[in-house]
This record gives C-alpha cells, sequence and structure tokens, in this order.
C-alpha cells in the first residue's frame, strides 16, 4: 500500500468513527485513537524515518495537514455536540421533580430499633413473649403473690378463659430463663397493657424494653455500668443518670433511673417540670425468688433486670404532651417522621 | 401520703434544707417532694358582719341581708340559709370571686331584689361537704379581712409509699428513715397510762371465730368520757396533713395513726349487744351498712367485727352506722388488731373500699410491739383529752403470736451483689438505726432481728437492700469494665421486621401503630374469622376485645383521618393479631401480622401524570416486589365470602394461606367521601419468618444477549389475562426468561365490541450461546398455533 493509500484509508476510517459517536465522551475516545501521544497519526510519524529520504519532507507535509484536517473535524464535531446541548436547554428544568410520596416510620418502633440497637452492640440477644399471658408468668413468677398490694401498682386486663393482658415485658425473664441455662442476656421489646383510663398521659397499651443478664458475679455496678453506657449512646456522653431506691417485687435491690433533662441539660424546663431530671426506667437486682422458680442456683447465679417504658422516652424526646397522638395515627403526624 | 415537717420533729432532729432531706429520703426509696398545703380560699372571700337581716318581699325562704365588709359601704346580699342572723360574723364572696373554675360571684338579682355576694357555707368554700347552713364565725374575725388569713399553712412531704412499706406510712416510719440516714437519734413518746376503771375482763369479752384473718385482737374500755371539739394542738395536726377535725376521739385515733403507722378504731360500747366482740367472716350475702351510708351485701371473703347480735364493722376497712361514736357517747372501746394483709386487701377489692386503716392493713402492719403502743397512746390520749377512766387490763387474743424472722448477711454476698466493700461497722450502724436487734457477729457476717413492722425484710437480699439504699444507692461507683456473656442464640426476627418497616416506608407509606383492643363487631369483622378474645374487665365498650385482624384497625384509622379531611392516607402496622382457641392454657393464639392500606393516588399530584389511583394493581404490584424480596413464590386464590370487596385474594404460599389481598366496593365508605379507592392487605409476617430461607448464593449473571419478541394477541374480552401468562410461561420454552404484559386495548370502534388486544413482550436468553432468530422463531409459532386453537387468539 502507497503511503497515500494508507493516509486515505485512514480518513475513510476517521469519518466512520466520527459519525458514529454520540457524545462528547466518545469523542474523546476517537481523539485519543487517531490524534493522541499514541494514536495512529503519531505513529505514522515515528515511522517516517523508513520512507525513502526523497520524499520524506511530502509525507511529512501530508501527514501534518492530515493531522490538521482531523483536528478540524473533530472541532467541528465538538461544535455540533455544544449546539444540540443548547437545544436541550430550552426544556424548563425549573419544572419541580416528580411528586414521590414519601414514607415514614412511627417514632415508636423508630425508637425501639434505636434502643435495641445499641444494646445489640453491648451483646443482648432479642427475646419475645406472648402478649396475652397467664397469671403465673405475668405475676407469681416474678414474686407477685397473690393478694398483694404490689399487684395494684399494674391495673390489669383479664381475658376470658383465665388469661390476662400482660402489664409488663418482665414475663419474658421467666418465659425466656425456663428454657435456657445461663448465662443469659437478652432484651425484650413488645406491647403491654393497663387498665386505666385514657388520658393525657396514660394510655391503655404502651410499649416496654426489658434486659436481664444472668450470670456468676453480676452485680449492681455491673447494673450501673451498662445502664449508664446505654444512657451515654442513647442520649448523647453528657448525660448525667441519678440512681433512687424503689421497689419491683421482682428485683432486690430495686432502683429507678433518672436521667439529666436532654433538653435543658438539668437547669429545669417545661419537659421535666423544673426539676432537671427525667425519669426513664426501672431496674435491679434478680430477686433470688424470681431465680428460684426456675430453679437457677441462687449462690451461683446472680444477675440484673430493667425495663424501660418507650412512649415516655420518646414524648419526652419528640415534646409531645399527650399519649394518645402516638396512638392516633393522623397521617400529618405520621409523615413528620 | 403527707407527713408535716412540724410533727415529724417530735420524733428526730431536722438540721438540713428541706429540699435536702427530700432527695436523700428519695433516693434511699422514700420518693418525695416538699410542700406547703393549706386552705386555699379565694381572696375575694371577706369577713361581713350582718348588720340588718329582712324577710325577702316575695319569697318567703330567703331574707335580705345588709353586711358590712369593710369597705364603708354595706352591700345587699340575698340569703337562702335558715341560719344567717342579724350580728353575725361571716364569710362574703364579694362581687367578681371566683369560687369554682365556673362559678364566679357576680351581681345579680334574685326575685326581683339586687344581690351583691354570697355568704358561704362550708361546701362552698370546700371546706367541708355541710350545705345546712352558713358558716358563722367567732367575733374575733377582724371585718373586711380576707377569710384565708385565718387559715395556717403547714410544710409537709408529700412521699409515694411502694407498696413493700408499710412502716414507712407514718411518722415514726418516716422518723426512723432520716434516722438511719443522719445517723440522729429516733425518739418515741414515752405513754402514762392510768387504769383506773373496772376490771375489762368483767365488762367485755372478744371472741376471734376468724383466726386466719384476724391472728391478734386487742381491746380497752374508757368509761366516762366526753366527746368535745379537739384542742387547737390536735385539731392543728390533724389539719396540717390535710385532714378534718372532727371531734377529741375520732382524732385522737387518727393522731395515733399518724404517728405509730397502726390503724385504730373505736366503738361506742354502750351500742355493743352484749357488750361483746365477735371476729368471723362474713356469710354469704350478708347485708352491712358502713360509715359511708352504703348498704353492701358481703361475700364470704370479707371478715367482720360484730357484737353478738350483728356486724360492727368490716375488720382494717370501714367501720358501720350502728356503733360509730357520736356526740352522745361517754363508753368507748378501742379495737388494736392484726389483720392478715390478703384476707383485707381481697375485702377492700371487693367492697372497692380504700381507706387509711386498708391501706395499712393490707400492706401489713406490726402485730407486736406497734400494736399494743397504739392501743395504749391512744388510750392514754383519750382519758387526756376526754377525761373518763380506762378498765384494768387489755383484752388480748393472740394464741400464735408471729414468729420474728432472724437473718444473718454475709459481707461477701453484699459484695457479691452490690460489687462493692461496704464496712461490717456500716452495716451495723444501719441496721441499728432501722431499730433491727443485733443477735451475733463474726469477721465475715452478722445476724439481725427483723423488727416485726417491717413484713418486707424476709431474706438476706433483703437485708442488702436496706444496706445499699441508706449508703445511697446513687454512689456505688459503675463498672468500668463490663463483662459480655456470649449468648449461644442470635435473634434474626426483628431485623426481619426493620427491613419490613423499612421497604413499607420506602415504598411511601407510613406506619401506624393501633390499639390492639377494639370493639365486638369489629373484631367479629376480621378478615381471618377468628373468634375474638373477649376482655372481661374493659375500659369501654370500643376495647372490650382483642383484634382479630390487622385491616379492621386500619379502616378505623382511615375514618379518623377521613373525617379530619386527610388525603394521601397509605399505611402499614405490624403488630399480633389475637385469635381464641380454647386449646391453649391462656385461650390466645397470636399470630405477628402485616396489614397495610392505602386510599392515595398512585403518585403525588404531578405536572405531567393524570391523577391515577393506588389501585389494587399498585398493591399486587407492591406485594410481588415483597415476597419476590424474600424468593418466596405465591398464588393468587379468589376469595368470593365477603360481600363488602369488589375483589379479595387469598394469598396461597406451599399451600397454605399467608395472606389476603382486595379492593373494597366502592360505596361502602359512602359516608367518608373519599377520593380513591380503598386497598389493603394482610400478610401473616411470622409464618413467612419460619419460612424465610436468605439466599445464600449468587446466580451468575448472563453472558449472552437476549433476544426480544412482542406479540399483540386479540382474543375474547372475558378471557383472564392470568391463563394466558401461564399458557406462555408454560410453553416459552426453555429460553423464556422473562414475561411482561404491557398493554391492554379495549376499543368496540377498532376492535370487535366482544374482543380485546394483549400485548406481552417475551425475553429469550440462553446460558451458553448467542441466541439466533431460528432459536425463537418456531417456539413463537407453536406459541400462537397454541393460543389460536385453545383461546381463539389471533395477531393483532
Amino acid at each position: 500500500m502507497t503511503i497515500h493509500e494508507t493516509i486515505k484509508e485512514v480518513q475513510e476510517q476517521f469519518k466512520d468513527v466520527l459519525k458514529n459517536a454520540r457524545d462528547p465522551l466518545m469523542l474523546e475516545e476517537v481523539k485519543n485513537t487517531f490524534l493522541g501521544r499514541k494514536g495512529k497519526i503519531a505513529g505514522f510519524f515515528s515511522m517516517i524515518g523508513e520512507v525513502p529520504p526523497d520524499t520524506r519532507k511530502e509525507v511529512g507535509k501530508m501527514l501534518n495537514e492530515l493531522k490538521r484536517s482531523l483536528n478540524e473535524q473533530l472541532e467541528l464535531r465538538y461544535a455540533e455536540f455544544q449546539s444540540e446541548k443548547k437545544q436541550k436547554e430550552r426544556v424548563d428544568y425549573t419544572l419541580p421533580g416528580y411528586v414521590v410520596h414519601k414514607g415514614s416510620r412511627h417514632p415508636l418502633t423508630q425508637a425501639v430499633d434505636d434502643m435495641l440497637s445499641i444494646f445489640k452492640r453491648l451483646g443482648f440477644d432479642i427475646a419475645y413473649g406472648p402478649e396475652v399471658e397467664t397469671d403465673w408468668f405475668n405475676f407469681e413468677s416474678l414474686n407477685f403473690p397473690p393478694n398483694h398490694p404490689a399487684r395494684d401498682m399494674q391495673d390489669t386486663f383479664y381475658t376470658e378463659g383465665g388469661g390476662l393482658l400482660r402489664t409488663h415485658t418482665s414475663p419474658v425473664q421467666t418465659r425466656y430463663m425456663a428454657i435456657h441455662e445461663p448465662p443469659v442476656r437478652i432484651v425484650a421489646p413488645g406491647r403491654v397493657y393497663r387498665n386505666e383510663a385514657i388520658s393525657a398521659r396514660s394510655y391503655c397499651l404502651f410499649h416496654q424494653i426489658e434486659g436481664l443478664y444472668i450470670d456468676t458475679d453480676i452485680s449492681f455496678a455491673d447494673l450501673k455500668g451498662t445502664i449508664e453506657l446505654f444512657c451515654r449512646m442513647y442520649y448523647g456522653k453528657d448525660v448525667k443518670i441519678k440512681f433512687r431506691t424503689s421497689y419491683f417485687p421482682f428485683t432486690e435491690p430495686s432502683a429507678e433511673i433518672d436521667v439529666s433533662c436532654f433538653l435543658c441539660k438539668g437547669k429545669g424546663c417545661r419537659v421535666c417540670k423544673n426539676t432537671g431530671w427525667l425519669e426513664i426506667m426501672g431496674c435491679g437486682m434478680v430477686d433470688p425468688n424470681v431465680l428460684k422458680v426456675i430453679n437457677y442456683d441462687t449462690e451461683k447465679y446472680t444477675g440484673y433486670a430493667f425495663g424501660l417504658g418507650v412512649e415516655r422516652m420518646v414524648m419526652m424526646r419528640l415534646g409531645i404532651n399527650d399519649i394518645r397522638i402516638l396512638f392516633e395515627n393522623d397521617v400529618e403526624f405520621l409523615r413528620q417522621f | 401520703m403527707i407527713v408535716s415537717i412540724d410533727w415529724l420533729k417530735e420524733y428526730i432532729d431536722i438540721d438540713m434544707p428541706l429540699e435536702d432531706l427530700a432527695e436523700k429520703l428519695t433516693v434511699a426509696g422514700l420518693e418525695c417532694v416538699v410542700k406547703e398545703i393549706g386552705k386555699s380560699i379565694p381572696k375575694g372571700v371577706v369577713i361581713g358582719h350582718v348588720l340588718e337581716k329582712k324577710r325577702h318581699p316575695s319569697a318567703e325562704k330567703l331574707s335580705v341581708c345588709t353586711i358590712d365588709i369593710g369597705t364603708g359601704n354595706p352591700a345587699t346580699i340575698v340569703c337562702g340559709a335558715p341560719n344567717v342572723e342579724a350580728g353575725q360574723r361571716v364569710p362574703v364572696a364579694t362581687v367578681g370571686t371566683q369560687l369554682t373554675p365556673d362559678f364566679t360571684i357576680s351581681k345579680t338579682k334574685l326575685r326581683g331584689v339586687e344581690s351583691n355576694g354570697m355568704i358561704c357555707a362550708e361546701d362552698e368554700l370546700n371546706l367541708g361537704d355541710d350545705h345546712t347552713g352558713i358558716i358563722v364565725l367567732s367575733d374575733d374575725h377582724e371585718i373586711g379581712k380576707s377569710y384565708n388569713d385565718y387559715f395556717s399553712s403547714s410544710l409537709v412531704l408529700d412521699i409515694d409509699v411502694t407498696a413493700n412499706r408499710p412502716d414507712a406510712m407514718c411518722h415514726w416510719g418516716v422518723a426512723r428513715e432520716i434516722s438511719a440516714i443522719t445517723e440522729k437519734p429516733f425518739k418515741k413518746a414515752s405513754i402514762k397510762l392510768i387504769e383506773d376503771g373496772p376490771e375489762v375482763d368483767s365488762i367485755a369479752k372478744v371472741q376471734i371465730d376468724a383466726l386466719d384473718g384476724c391472728p391478734r385482737y386487742t381491746a380497752r374500755v374508757i368509761q366516762g368520757i366526753r366527746i368535745a371539739p379537739s384542742p387547737a394542738w390536735l385539731k392543728n395536726r390533724i389539719e396540717s396533713i390535710g385532714l378534718r377535725s372532727i371531734n377529741n376521739v375520732v382524732d385522737a385515733s387518727n393522731y395515733v395513726l399518724m404517728e405509730t403507722g397502726h390503724p385504730l378504731h373505736t366503738f361506742d360500747f354502750d351500742k355493743l349487744k352484749g357488750h361483746k366482740i365477735k371476729v368471723r367472716f362474713a356469710q354469704e350475702g350478708e347485708k352491712f351498712e358502713t360509715l359511708d351510708h352504703k348498704e353492701r351485701e358481703l361475700s364470704s371473703d370479707m371478715l367482720l367485727i360484730c357484737d353478738t347480735k350483728a356486724p360492727l364493722a368490716l375488720a382494717g376497712i370501714m367501720g358501720g352506722i350502728e356503733s360509730e361514736v357520736d356526740d352522745n357517747t361517754v363508753n368507748i372501746l378501742i379495737e388494736s388488731a392484726y389483720f392478715t394483709p390478703a384476707v383485707i386487701r381481697k375485702g377492700s377489692k371487693l367492697e372497692q373500699i380504700s381507706t387509711d386503716a386498708s391501706k395499712r392493713f393490707e400492706r401489713g402492719t406490726d402485730p407486736n410491739e406497734t400494736l399494743v403502743y397504739a392501743q395504749n397512746r391512744l388510750a392514754a390520749l383519750i382519758v387526756e383529752l376526754a377525761g373518763g377512766s380506762i378498765a384494768k387490763g387489755m383484752i388480748d387474743i393472740y394464741p400464735e403470736p408471729l414468729e420474728t424472722k432472724i437473718i444473718s448477711l454475709r459481707y461477701d454476698y453484699v459484695k457479691r451483689v452490690t460489687g462493692v466493700d461496704i464496712s461490717p461497722e456500716n452495716c451495723k450502724s444501719i441496721f441499728s438505726h432501722l431499730e433491727f436487734t443485733m443477735i451475733s457477729e463474726d469477721e465475715d457476717s452478722l445476724t439481725v432481728e427483723v423488727p416485726t413492722f417491717r413484713p418486707d425484710i424476709e431474706r438476706e437480699i433483703d437485708l442488702v437492700e436496706e444496706v445499699l439504699r441508706v449508703n445511697n444507692i446513687d454512689k456505688i461507683p459503675s463498672m468500668k469494665k463490663l463483662t459480655m456473656s456470649v449468648a449461644e442464640e442470635c435473634d434474626k426476627f426483628h431485623p426481619f421486621l426493620t427491613d419490613i418497616r423499612n421497604f413499607f416506608a420506602g415504598h411511601g407509606m407510613h406506619e401506624a401503630v393501633n390499639n390492639s383492643l377494639v370493639s365486638k363487631n369489629i373484631g367479629d369483622a376480621g378478615i381471618w374469622g377468628y373468634t375474638p378474645l373477649n376482655v372481661l374487665n374493659p375500659l369501654s365498650k370500643e376495647m372490650d376485645v382483642l383484634r382479630t385482624d390487622m385491616i379492621q384497625p386500619l379502616l378505623i384509622t382511615l375514618r379518623n383521618n377521613a373525617l379530619k379531611k386527610r388525603t394521601n392516607i397509605r399505611l402499614f402496622e405490624l403488630a399480633n393479631v389475637i385469635e381464641k382457641n380454647d386449646h391453649v392454657d391462656t385461650h390466645a393464639v397470636e399470630h405477628f401480622n402485616l396489614g397495610v392500606l392505602c386510599c392515595s393516588p398512585l403518585w403525588g399530584l404531578n405536572w405531567t401524570e393524570e391523577d391515577k389511583p393506588a389501585d389494587l394493581f399498585y398493591m399486587k404490584g407492591v406485594l410481588d416486589h415483597f415476597l419476590g424480596n424474600l424468593n418466596f413464590n405465591y398464588k393468587l386464590k379468589e376469595n368470593t365470602n365477603r360481600d363488602e370487596f369488589e375483589i379479595l385474594y387469598d394469598i396461597v404460599i406451599r399451600k397454605s394461606i399467608v395472606g389476603k389481598i382486595g379492593k373494597y366496593v366502592d360505596g361502602y365508605f359512602e359516608k367518608l367521601q373519599l377520593q380513591y379507592p380503598v386497598v389493603v392487605m394482610e400478610l401473616q409476617i411470622g409464618k413467612l419468618f419460619n419460612w424465610y430461607n436468605p439466599k445464600q448464593q449468587y446466580i451468575p449473571t448472563p453472558q449472552f444477549p437476549s433476544i426480544f419478541r412482542d406479540i399483540s394477541l386479540v382474543m375474547d374480552k372475558k378471557s383472564k389475562a392470568v391463563t394466558i401468562l401461564n399458557e406462555i410461561n408454560q410453553h416459552g420454552g426453555k429460553y423464556l426468561v422473562d414475561l411482561v404484559l404491557y398493554d391492554v386495548y379495549i376499543d368496540d370502534t377498532k376492535l370487535d365490541k366482544n374482543k380485546k388486544a394483549l400485548s406481552f413482550r417475551l425475553e429469550f436468553r440462553s446460558k451458553t450461546k448467542t441466541l439466533k432468530d431460528e432459536d425463537v422463531d418456531n417456539v413463537m409459532n407453536k406459541l400462537f398455533e397454541r393460543l389460536m386453537n385453545q383461546y381463539g387468539a389471533q395477531l393483532r
């Protein structure tokens, strides 16, 4: 093939690929293939030494002409793309995006997820129990004897056939321990029910998360350390925590836990009723009577349990002052989360 | 419970700020706040002097009074009270005074006579229940002065006593706590008892026929007392804790109760038939009228105090009318007894009466020292206040004295439970201030006798709590190195649910949380046809069963939203539904289900799309996506049992119905004037979770290109899309990998009016080679031939 024929062929090839280039990116590729540092034209220039010396000058000229022509064609094609792009700008891109429906998670189940994920990081497994419970699991196994005033702490719905709606998630403790040997390290989320008149401050159902840890050498100091860590992870590292003695039949000693108000940082505000503190959960060392019920060796094993009310924590966080709002399911409320 | 600071100081020195004291008591387990209590009578109520009283010209029962209210300008007030007289000092609510949130005194005309205020009776000022006449005050009340100035206020602790601490329900108990916390001594008053009456056994008898309900009963008799108002000191004490002073005997009895925590009862001795007390259980259906004037029909669980003829009192709960001490009483019998807590609680629950006495008895009072102290204290106090002479001796029936508890506390156990070392000296000091008796001690432990006023202390762990709480539970250092026992199981259910929640939220739906308690007709209407489980003591008729499906509660939510004119209602919820089942112990089987409801446009209102509803096809698409993600193959089977549905399908997986999907008849919600159809879906998530097997291995991606074929078929309008789709899927050959129905064409002008055209796109692909046209042409021809022969399909 003569050099002329070669150049012609290259020109034809170039025209073809140029035509097929559909966007500037492909054009860039074409430019590289033909005019790049290692492109076809550069290749020809590097072979110029093989041409007889008398024609070198002429061939050089032809190659330069070829290079110029290809460059020119490329520029033209670039310009074409530019104008095509401009044409597109004539669409009114200020029109709003299509309205895609926004969905949302209920703040209660979100809070449960948030809390559970913290407890999972702390090595707790998740356990479950039924909402319709037996008196034995809900009360007796948890050291609430029949006709004990402690039962007044939890007004109960009874169901036909002798069952009841669990008043707390604590029966999951005994249910779980009954079929597992220690160590036991669980949290149990779920709905619980109280037969109390519905008002801004109380609803007939709410959500709790129960925690339980039984092993050798588990002390109240472990409980404090764990709860403090949980509170820091949930409320932030500056939160302050206060334990005070309380009473639950299934823990001994028992305590209530207050955290410094996250809104006013303990200075006193509407949310904390000017006390600077918010009551968030009850806890304690599992009462030996409970361990005995499920035949754990009380001399060998100790452990702690805690229970927190999800609604309270969500209401405090979101500034909701009427618990019924959480169960109304007004879509204008739900869509906020 | 209210305790007065002033009163507490009789037993313990308090030398710290009250707020600090409240804080310390709270941390130790007596949650309390400092309060100031007193009568709060509105400012506009002033002392008035009745200058003149005239008959009302046109109303016999009304009088027209001219009253000096200290303004120099006497007010004319029309009064209906029978006891108003000229010369009296009376409380007058002046014009503009707000007596209750919805009652403000204004200038008014009563039967034609102008009245500028109101002379008040007890009940109108919230001072008592009396409305028989106006309050008449003594002459030392200064005219024009605010009536409220005559009431003193007192500082109190308002304590929320937990159910395990009956000992703390009195001033003694709180003082004892303060003593333990501050290490200051706790002092009790000594009693001077002069028994100068006849031998008590010669004038009164006690018989217990129900020892299991009443293990101990003591009685004293005092003769020749005189009922009178209480002296100022007692009246102050009683009023300082928010009680009403009644007379010297009743007040003294309340005083001793609030001092020692032991409830006492006084009977008019002369009203006791046979001068004999008999303690027995009631006969079923026996009738008795209590002090609150209620005639009660009793059950045999109810313990009674009787005389030889009739019941006198519901033991430990409330007295009766017949034996009540009244203004003419001269001889009394004092009861100080111990009743079994469970018996009192049962009775109090049955009769729905909760009194200061029942609250203490049901939690457990002290049958030993405190019981006797309270008896003697009251007897001495009554003689001091009302005169009379105490009969010699105390009747005391206590055949089986309660055994005291002796418990050891090992110091290493304290360490094991609390995680900290607490010194033996510290422990000993705490128990001594809490009035535990030290029995013995050695290097490793101590042994104490538990005072009988502490029924909550039964075991070593209870002693640990005493040590911990008095030491300030908040000061226990928290463990910095947490242990984490390795559990064998690892829950997958909760993450599964979180994924589902995020899936539906991602599909533009809002998560709802509905009440599980619904009305019976809602429960009966459940989509699964379960029998609802009844709640025996519902809050209301609206909540007397547990929900049997997810859809009905979502319909209520839809309704509530529609009534608020909300549009775009797309909801889902995950929760248990309850099926009544008599074969399980709780009579309930719980199914964890998902409910979905849409009444919404498919898209939000857009500038490019027409307003299409999110209809059944939308819901089917969501279902497809959802079950596809979980790798479930499913079938829909039409369910024709429900009239309210235009279409309802059972969702079938592994031959088992796991869900429902359907669209309600448009008119079903006529009253709500909904803009969009109501489509719903319910799935048994618990069941799906049990079957769910997350995909373990990937499928290699296709290496060879696909060939597409579109086919448009004209066929009978009645033929079902699903039939044709199944047919093509079954006979599409081994290379068919996807099939999409992309057009449905109905046009009576262009097609026969009994015909419709369906267009399908078929995708063919091989795993091993690039397909050529002839590889699929054959299949397409056969397929078309088949559809032509079986369904009369023709190419369009």
